[in-house]
C-alpha cells in the first residue's frame, strides 16, 4: 500500500492508499448501496466516472465474473474506505488492478461524501502525488476531451447483436444501446423470444426492418443534451411499436416528448429510494444511478408523470399511453439493488405481447 | 364535530413484564417509544406491565400506568374499567403476543369488542405454530429444515432415510435438552434415538436436520398497510447456527453475503412476511445459508417487534417501535417523516457508511455448576454495541465496552475446545491462538466462523507485534482498529510515556448515525467517534451550558434497567432546567440510548479514554456520574483527576464509601454500628476474628468476582473447611474478609436525597427475607411491615446523619441490618439505587428528578418538605425473576451474590394483595390447591409450624421429609413421610418429578446439607414448581395463598402525587 490522493477540481484533496500506482481522472459520483461494487463498476452508466462507496467495507465477498454489468470495467477509479486485503482472498482489488482501474482506500469517505453533497457533483482524479496544480491540469484535459461529448456512443454496442429469449411464444424486441447493463438484456430473455441489441445511433428504418415489435432504451453514462441523433429517432419510431426507457433511456424518451433535461446537485446513487408509482399507489424501494433527471414539463400532449422520487419528488416515470410508451428514471434491472421494480419488464412484455 | 368534542380513542399497550433472559429492557424501549408515538398521534394511551423499573411505565410515559401482574386476568379487569378499544400486543415481546392470543382465546377481545392492531390471532399463530409456517414457507418456495416427529424407533429409522448427517434430536419435554444431541452416523443415530424416546415422559423425538456451521442472517423488516416493504437492517452473525441468535455477536449491515445473495434473501422475506399475514408493524426473519454452495433455509420469523429490532433500530437510527406504533394505527411509511434526516419520508431502506457490532454479556461465574456453553439456549444477560467506521473498530469499541478488561493481551494460551465449542470466552480464545501462530484455516475449520471475519481478527492481532516494532508508526492504526489508549499501554513493552503525546496528537472526529450515509444533511446529534477521519467536530455549545450523564453500559446481574431509568429521568429533567444534555452510553438495548432522550447521543464504550474524549469535544460544565450505577462511579476518579467537574456528591466522598477501612471509621465517629469486620490471611487469624464476633461470620475473597466464594460460616469446623477448600484462594496479598453475620437480621433499604439544604427520605424498603440474601434477590415490601415505628425513625436519622458528614449532594442508598431493635449499617452507596424507581413509582414522587435539583444546588423545594413517604396509602411489595431454568446445574438456593435479572412490583391495599401481585408479576405459580413437600432445617420447624398450620387449613395436603414431617405430625398435622434422596426411591425428588407436588419449602444451611438438598431445588425449577428457601418468604407466600383463595382482582393506575 502506498500512499496516493484524491484531487477535486475545486481543491479538496483526500489521501488515501493504494496497491498500483495507477493515475486516473473521472467525474467523482458515491453510491449509497451496501453491497454490488462488482456490479456497479461493470455498469456502463459509470462511464467516467470515479465511484466512491459509501458502505465501508469493500470486496468482501470476492470477485465472481457472474456478477458483471457488461464486458468490462467502466469507472475511473475505486475510492472506499477498507478493501479486502488478506492472503486468502484480495480478488477485487486484483480485479481492479488487473483492468488498470485505480484503487484508493483508506479515504475519509463520510467527508469526501459530505464534500459531494454540499459542493455537488465535481471532477477529479487519483493521483500518486499531492500535487494540486498538476492534478488540475490533467483534470482539465480530461474534462477538455470529454465533457462536451456524448458518452452513450462510446459504451455502445458497434454492431447489431441478438440472444434467443427463453419465452417462445412471445415477441422480438429491440434494445437501443445507450450503455445497456446485462441485466436488462437477462429480463427481456426471460420474457420474449428473441431480444436484438442497436448500437445507440441505429436509424429507424434499420430497427423496424428488424421485426421487432417493441424497444428498450437502455441505460447509459453522461448527459442526455448530448445524446442528439437518437431523440430523433425515438421520436419517430413513438406509436410504431412499445417502447420503455430506461435511466438515460428515460431521459432520451423524456426530450423525445419535448421534455428538458437538468444536472442534479449530487444524483442519485444507491438501492433504498423510494418510488411511488402514482397509477397503483405502490410504493417500493429502487436502485437508482444517475445524474440528470427530467423537468417535470413536456410538450407532448398526454404525457403524464407515472413515478415519483419520494425522497425529493423528483420525476421518476413518464408514460404516454396513446403512444404506448413509459419509461423510469431508476433502474428495475437492480444489479445491485431491490427487485421490486421487475413489474415494468411485465408490463412492457405485455404491451409487446399483446400485439 | 369540533376537535374538542371528540373523545379520545383509547389504546391499551401490553409490555413484556419484568427483565429475563431474552426479554429484557429492548421492551422498554420499544414501548416507551410507541406510548410517545400513540399520545402525539391524539390517542389515550393505556399501559400495563408489572416492571417497576423501567421507564415505560413512569406515571408521564402513557396516560394510564398500571403496574400490574400480566395475566389475562388483570388485563380484563383493566380493559372493564378503562374501556380502551384497541390493543397494542407487538411491543412487548413473546409475553405480549402470548397473553393476547389468550385474550382472543378466552373471548375477552370479543366480550369487550376490543381490537387487536399489528397482528391477528391468525398471524401469531402462523409464526409460531411450525406446521403452519412451514406450510407458509412451502407457498412462497422457500426452504426450511426438514424434520420429523419420531415416536418409534422405525420411524427414526425412516426419518434419517431423507435427511443428512448430521442431525439434531430434541426429545419433546424434557428439559434443559436432557436426552437429546447431536448425531453424526447412522450407528450413533441409532443409539441416540433409542436413548432419547426412553428419555422423552411421552416417547416423542424431534429429528431435524442439523444447520450446525451454515452462517446465520437477520432481516429486520417493516410493512405498512398499504404494503410498502422496507428491510431496516440486515444483521450478520459471526457466530454460524447452533448459538442463540441473543448470544452471538452480530454485525450490521451484512458483510458476507453479494448483492445477489442478498436481494434473493430480502426478496424470501418479503413474501414470508406478506403470506404470515403481517399487516403493519415490523417484523424480523432469521435464515441460515450454507457456505459451500450459498443454499439458504427459513430458521423463524417474529411477527413483532424483537429484541434485534431494538438494536437494529440502534444501528440504523432508523425508530422501528416507534413507527410500527404510528403504522398500527394507520399511517404510512410515506407519511411519516425520517426524523433524522427530519425531511426524507420513513418509506426507506438505511444506509450505513459506518459498522456496528453487538456482543452479548454473560454471568456465568454467578450460575455456579452450569457449564460455559453455548447452544440454542439463550443465556446472555446483557449487551452492548460498538459503532466503527469499519468491522474492526467497531468490534474493538464494543469489546471495550463489555467492561471485562482488554481483549488485546499478550497471551497465547489457548484452549481448542474453547475455540471449537461454542462458549463465552470463545472470542479470546481465539485472539490467543492468533496470537500463537494458528491460521486462519484451522480457525475456520474449528468454528466455521466466516474467514472473513478471522482475517478481521487475526489484522487486528497482528497490529499488536507492529506496535512494540515502531509505536509512532503504528499508533494511529491501532487507534482505527478499535483499541484503546489503556490496551495499547498493556501490550507494550516500553515507550509508556509516548502513547500520551500520542494521544494527543491524534483525536477522534464523532460522526453522525444519520440513517442515509451522508446522502441528505441531518441535524439529529446521534454521535459515535472515529479515527478514521481528521475533521474536526465542532461540538461545543453555542447557547446552552452542557451537562453529561454517563450511563450504565450493558446489563449484567446487579446493573440492570433500573439505572437506566434514572439515566432517563435525570437527562429529562436537566433539558426541562434549560440544559443541554449529553448521554453517553453503549447499551443498545435502553431509552437512554434513543437518539431523542437526550440532546446529544454519544455510542460509545463507557471507559475513561472515551468518555473524557468525549468531554474533551463537548467542553462540560460538570459530569453526573451518580445515574448510572457502579460503572461511572468507577470512571469518577478519571474524571476528576482530568479536570472536569462531578455534579453532587464529590469524589473523596464517594472514595469513602467505597473504601470499607475509611467508611467503618466514619460510622464509628458518628457512633454508628456496623457489623464488625476483619481483613485474615488464614484460618488461624479467621478463627481468632470468629471467636471474638461470634459465628455465623460471611467470608468472602477481597477481589470479589460477582460474590464467588462469599460464603455465610455456621461454625468452627466450617470455617475450617471454607479455609480448607480455598486454600488456593488466599494468602498475603489476597487476604479474606470476614464480618459478622447478623443472622435472622431483616434488612432494610432507604433512599434519600441530600440538597445543600436538607435531607429527604425517599423511603425505606423492608427486605421480607432476612439477612443472608442478596439486596436484589430479596422481595421487598414499601412501606415496612415489620419494623417498629421508632425504629424506622432511628434508621431515617441515622441516614441523614450520614448524608450530611458524607457530604452527599444528591442520592444517596443506604442498606442497614436491624437485629433486636439495634441498627447496623452495611453499606452506603452515595448514588441512584435499584430501589429508586421502585419506591418513586409505589408513592408517585419523581425522586430523580428531585435528585437532579439537588445536584445541581437547588435548595429543598416545599412540596417536599412537607411531604412524608409513610403517609402513602398502597403496599407495594418488589417481586424477583431468577434465570435458574436456563442454567441447568445451577441451584436456586439463594445467598449473599445475587442472580437475579428482573423484578416486579405488586401494588394492593394491603400486604397480602401486594405479596399475591408480586408474586404473580414475577411468574411465580400460586397453586390453589394440591401437596406441599417440606424439608425444614431444625430451628425453622417451630417458625414455619403456622406456616404448615395454614396451609393444612387452606386445604393443602403436607408431605414432608422424616425429621419434618415427625415435627408436624407431633403437633397434630396430618403430613406424610417421604425419602430423602439418600434414603432411596422412590424419594422427594421422583416425587416432585412425577408431578405431584404443588410447593416445596426447603430451608437448609451449610454447605453440606446445601449440597445435599440440590437436587430437590434443582427439581422444583426443572419442573416449574414453586420453591421457597427461607423461611420469611415461605411466611409472605402463605399470605399470597391466602389472598388469592379470595379471588378479588383490583387493578389501580398509578398517580403522580409530586
Amino acid at each position: 500500500m502506498k500512499e496516493s490522493y484524491l484531487i477535486l477540481e475545486d481543491g479538496a484533496i483526500f489521501k488515501g492508499a493504494s496497491t498500483h500506482d495507477v493515475e486516473s481522472v473521472g467525474e467523482v459520483v458515491f453510491n449509497t448501496s451496501h453491497s454490488g461494487y462488482e456490479e456497479m463498476a461493470t455498469d456502463p452508466s459509470y462511464y467516467n466516472q470515479i465511484l466512491v462507496t459509501t458502505a465501508v467495507m469493500q470486496g468482501n465477498y470476492g470477485a465472481h465474473q457472474e456478477f458483471w454489468e457488461s464486458e468490462k470495467l467502466h469507472i475511473k477509479g475505486f475510492v472506499c474506505l477498507e478493501v479486502q486485503n488478506s492472503s486468502r482472498d484480495k480478488s477485487w482489488q486484483e480485479r481492479l488492478k488487473d483492468h488498470n482501474i485505480p484503487l484508493l482506500s483508506e479515504v475519509d469517505t463520510r467527508t469526501l461524501v459530505l464534500h459531494l453533497r454540499e459542493q455537488g457533483a465535481v471532477w477529479g482524479g487519483v493521483f500518486n502525488s499531492p500535487d494540486k496544480e498538476a492534478a488540475f491540469k490533467k483534470i482539465k484535459e480530461m474534462k477538455d476531451e470529454h465533457l462536451l461529448k456524448d458518452w452513450t456512443e462510446v459504451v455502445s454496442t458497434s454492431s447489431i447483436h441478438h440472444f434467443d429469449g427463453l419465452s417462445k411464444d412471445a415477441g422480438h424486441v429491440g434494445v437501443l444501446d445507450f450503455g445497456c447493463k446485462k441485466n436488462i438484456i437477462r429480463e427481456l430473455i426471460k420474457r420474449f423470444s428473441k431480444v436484438s441489441v442497436f448500437p445507440s445511433k441505429t436509424s429507424k428504418e434499420e430497427i423496424l426492418s428488424s421485426g421487432i415489435s417493441g424497444l428498450l432504451l437502455s441505460n447509459g453514462p453522461g448527459d442526455p443534451g448530448l445524446v442528439g441523433e437518437p431523440v430523433e429517432v425515438i421520436k419517430n419510431l413513438l406509436g410504431e411499436l412499445p417502447v420503455m426507457g430506461i435511466c438515460m433511456g428515460h431521459q432520451l424518451l423524456g426530450r423525445a416528448l419535448g421534455g428538458d433535461t437538468f444536472k442534479l446537485k449530487y444524483g442519485h446513487r444507491g438501492a433504498n429510494h423510494p418510488i411511488k408509482d402514482l397509477d397503483s399507489g405502490f410504493i417500493f424501494m429502487s436502485s437508482q444511478n444517475h445524474g440528470y433527471a427530467l423537468k417535470e414539463s413536456f410538450k407532448t400532449q398526454g404525457t403524464s408523470v407515472s413515478h415519483l422520487n419520494l425522497n425529493d419528488n423528483t420525476v421518476a416515470g413518464i408514460q404516454l399511453k396513446e403512444k404506448d410508451c413509459f419509461s423510469v428514471q431508476f433502474h428495475p434491472e437492480s444489479h445491485p439493488g431491490p427487485h421490486e421494480a421487475e413489474y415494468l419488464f411485465d408490463r412492457f412484455s405485455s404491451m409487446v405481447n399483446k400485439k | 364535530m369540533s376537535k374538542e368534542t371528540v373523545k379520545k380513542e383509547k389504546i391499551l399497550i401490553i409490555g413484556s413484564g419484568p427483565i429475563k433472559i431474552g426479554q429484557a429492557c429492548e421492551f422498554d424501549y420499544s414501548g416507551t417509544q410507541a406510548c410517545k408515538a400513540l399520545k402525539d398521534k391524539g390517542y389515550e394511551v393505556i399501559l400495563i406491565n408489572s416492571n417497576p423499573a423501567t421507564i415505560m411505565t413512569d406515571p408521564n410515559v402513557a396516560d394510564h400506568v398500571y403496574i400490574e401482574p400480566l395475566s389475562t386476568e388483570y388485563i380484563e379487569a383493566i380493559i372493564k374499567k378503562d374501556k380502551p378499544t384497541k390493543v397494542v400486543p407487538t411491543l412487548g415481546g413473546q409475553t405480549a403476543l402470548n397473553l393476547a392470543l389468550e385474550l382472543h382465546q378466552k373471548g375477552i377481545l370479543e366480550k369487550y369488542g376490543v381490537e387487536l392492531l399489528g397482528a391477528t390471532p391468525e398471524v401469531i399463530e402462523a409464526a409460531e405454530d411450525r406446521e403452519k409456517f412451514n406450510a407458509i414457507l412451502d407457498k412462497v418456495g422457500a426452504k426450511y429444515a426438514k424434520s420429523y416427529m419420531v415416536r418409534t424407533l422405525k420411524e427414526g429409522e425412516e426419518a434419517i432415510a431423507d435427511l443428512d448427517f448430521p442431525v439434531i434430536l430434541r426429545p419433546n419435554f424434557t428439559l434443559g435438552g436432557g436426552g437429546g444431541g447431536v448425531a453424526y452416523s447412522l450407528e450413533e443415530y441409532r443409539q441416540k434415538v433409542a436413548n432419547a424416546l426412553h428419555e422423552s415422559p411421552t416417547s416423542e423425538v424431534l429429528v431435524e436436520q442439523s444447520l450446525l456451521g451454515w452462517k446465520e442472517f437477520e432481516l429486520e423488516v417493516m410493512r405498512d398497510r398499504l404494503g410498502t416493504f422496507v428491510v431496516i437492517c440486515s444483521i450478520e452473525n459471526i457466530d454460524p447456527c447452533g448459538v442463540h441468535t441473543g448470544d452471538s455477536i452480530t454485525v450490521a449491515p451484512q458483510q458476507s453475503l453479494s448483492d445477489k445473495a442478498y436481494q434473493e434473501m430480502r426478496d424470501e422475506a418479503k413474501k414470508i412476511t406478506e403470506e404470515v399475514g403481517v399487516q403493519t408493524g415490523g417484523a424480523n426473519i432469521q435464515f441460515a445459508v450454507n457456505p459451500a454452495n450459498g443454499d439458504r433455509i427459513v430458521i423463524e420469523m417474529n411477527p413483532r417487534v424483537s429484541r434485534s429490532s431494538a438494536l437494529a433500530s440502534k444501528a440504523t437510527g432508523f425508530p422501528i417501535a416507534k413507527i410500527a406504533a404510528q403504522l398500527a394505527v394507520g399511517a404510512t411509511l410515506d407519511e411519516i417523516t425520517n426524523d433524522i434526516t427530519g425531511e426524507t419520508p420513513s418509506c426507506y431502506e438505511p444506509a450505513l457508511d459506518y459498522v456496528v457490532t453487538k456482543i452479548p454479556k454473560f454471568a456465568f461465574e454467578k450460575f455456579h455448576g452450569s457449564k460455559d456453553e453455548l447452544s440454542t439456549q439463550m443465556k446472555s444477560v446483557g449487551e452492548v454495541m460498538g459503532i466503527g467506521r469499519t468491522f474492526k473498530e467497531s468490534f474493538g469499541k464494543a469489546y471495550r465496552s463489555l467492561e471485562v478488561g482488554s481483549i488485546f493481551r499478550e497471551d497465547r494460551i489457548f484452549f481448542k475446545d474453547k475455540i471449537s465449542y461454542p462458549n463465552s470466552q470463545r472470542m479470546t480464545h481465539i485472539f490467543q491462538s492468533l496470537r500463537a501462530g494458528i491460521s486462519v484455516d484451522d480457525l475456520y475449520h474449528w468454528t466455521k466462523i466466516t474467514p472473513w471475519f478471522l482475517e478481521q481478527f487475526k489484522e487486528m492481532v497482528d497490529v499488536e507485534k507492529e506496535l512494540n516494532s515502531d509505536l509512532e508508526k503504528n499508533y494511529l492504526k491501532a487507534k482505527r482498529f478499535g483499541f484503546s489508549d489503556e490496551d495499547v499501554k498493556i501490550l507494550l513493552t516500553k515507550n509508556h510515556e509516548k502513547i500520551k503525546e500520542l494521544s494527543s496528537k491524534y483525536k477522534p472526529t464523532f460522526f453522525q448515525v444519520d440513517t442515509c450515509a451522508g446522502e441528505f444533511a441531518s441535524e439529529t446529534p446521534y454521535l459515535y467517534s472515529t479515527f478514521w477521519s481528521e475533521v474536526e467536530s465542532g461540538l461545543k455549545s453555542q447557547d446552552k451550558e452542557t451537562v453529561v450523564v454517563i450511563g450504565s453500559g450493558p446489563n449484567r446481574i446487579g446493573q440492570g434497567i433500573e439505572f437506566d431509568y434514572s439515566c432517563v429521568r435525570a437527562v429529562k429533567k436537566l433539558r426541562q432546567m434549560g440544559y443541554r444534555v449529553v448521554m453517553i452510553n453503549s447499551n443498545p438495548e435502553t431509552v437512554s440510548t434513543d437518539y431523542d432522550t437526550a440532546d446529544v447521543l454519544f455510542f460509545e464504550p463507557l471507559d475513561k479514554e472515551s468518555i473524557l474524549r468525549i468531554f474533551d469535544a463537548v467542553s462540560p460544565l460538570g459530569v453526573l456520574c451518580q445515574l448510572g450505577g457502579q460503572t461511572p462511579i468507577s470512571l469518577s476518579k478519571d474524571i476528576s483527576e482530568a479536570g472536569y467537574n462531578i455534579i453532587g456528591t464529590p469524589l473523596d466522598m464517594i472514595d469513602l464509601a467505597e473504601d470499607r477501612a475509611r467508611f467503618s471509621k466514619l460510622c464509628e465517629k458518628l457512633d454508628c454500628k456496623v457489623p464488625s469486620s476483619s481483613v485474615v490471611v488464614n484460618y488461624d487469624e479467621a478463627l481468632e476474628f470468629a471467636s471474638k464476633a461470634g459465628y455465623p461470620v460471611i467470608c468472602r475473597p477481597s477481589y470479589v468476582i460477582g460474590g464467588r466464594r462469599m460464603e455465610i460460616v455456621e461454625d468452627k469446623e466450617s470455617l475450617f473447611k471454607y479455609f480448607e477448600t480455598n486454600r488456593e484462594v488466599f494468602g498475603e496479598g489476597n487476604p479474606c474478609f470476614i464480618d459478622q453475620f447478623l443472622e435472622g437480621g431483616l434488612e432494610v433499604d432507604v433512599d434519600l436525597i441530600r440538597f445543600k439544604d436538607g435531607c429527604f427520605i425517599g423511603g425505606i424498603v423492608e427486605h421480607i427475607e432476612v439477612a443472608g440474601v442478596h439486596s436484589g434477590d430479596s422481595m421487598g415490601v414499601f412501606p415496612p411491615q415489620r419494623l417498629k415505628k421508632e425504629t424506622q425513625a432511628e434508621i431515617e436519622r441515622i441516614s441523614v446523619l450520614l448524608a450530611e458528614n458524607m457530604g452527599v449532594l444528591g442520592l444517596m442508598n443506604i442498606q442497614m441490618a436491624i437485629k433486636n431493635d439495634e441498627i447496623f449499617i452495611i453499606e452506603a452507596n452515595p448514588r441512584a439505587s435499584r430501589t429508586i424507581p421502585f419506591i418513586a413509582k409505589a408513592m408517585g414522587v419523581s425522586l430523580v428528578d428531585f435528585a437532579v435539583e439537588a445536584m445541581m444546588g437547588l435548595k429543598m423545594p416545599e412540596s417536599l418538605k412537607s411531604f412524608r413517604w409513610d403517609s402513602i396509602k398502597t403496599v407495594a411489595v418488589k417481586g424477583v425473576v431468577f434465570p435458574f431454568k436456563k442454567f441447568p446445574e445451577t441451584d436456586s438456593i439463594l445467598g449473599p451474590e445475587m442472580k437475579s435479572t428482573g423484578e416486579s412490583m405488586g401494588r394492593g391495599e394491603n400486604f397480602p394483595e401486594a405479596l399475591l401481585k408480586a408474586f404473580q408479576g414475577s411468574d411465580f405459580k400460586i397453586p390453589k390447591e394440591g401437596e406441599v413437600f417440606l424439608s425444614l432445617r431444625e430451628k425453622d420447624k417451630k417458625e414455619l409450624l403456622p406456616v404448615a398450620q395454614k396451609l393444612s387449613e387452606l386445604g393443602f395436603s403436607l408431605t414432608g421429609t422424616k425429621g419434618t414431617a415427625e415435627y408436624f405430625v407431633e403437633k397434630g398435622l396430618d403430613c406424610e413421610v417421604v425419602n430423602k434422596v439418600l434414603e432411596g426411591r422412590p424419594h422427594c425428588v421422583d416425587r416432585i418429578r412425577s408431578g405431584k407436588v404443588n410447593l416445596v419449602v426447603n430451608t437448609t444451611a451449610g454447605r453440606q446439607s446445601i449440597n445435599a438438598s440440590y437436587s430437590i431445588r434443582r427439581s422444583c425449577t426443572d419442573f416449574s414448581v414453586p420453591c421457597l428457601t427461607e423461611s420469611e418468604a415461605a411466611k409472605a407466600y402463605v399470605l399470597a395463598l391466602t389472598e388469592n383463595k379470595s379471588g378479588h382482582v383490583r387493578v389501580e393506575p398509578l398517580t403522580l402525587t409530586l
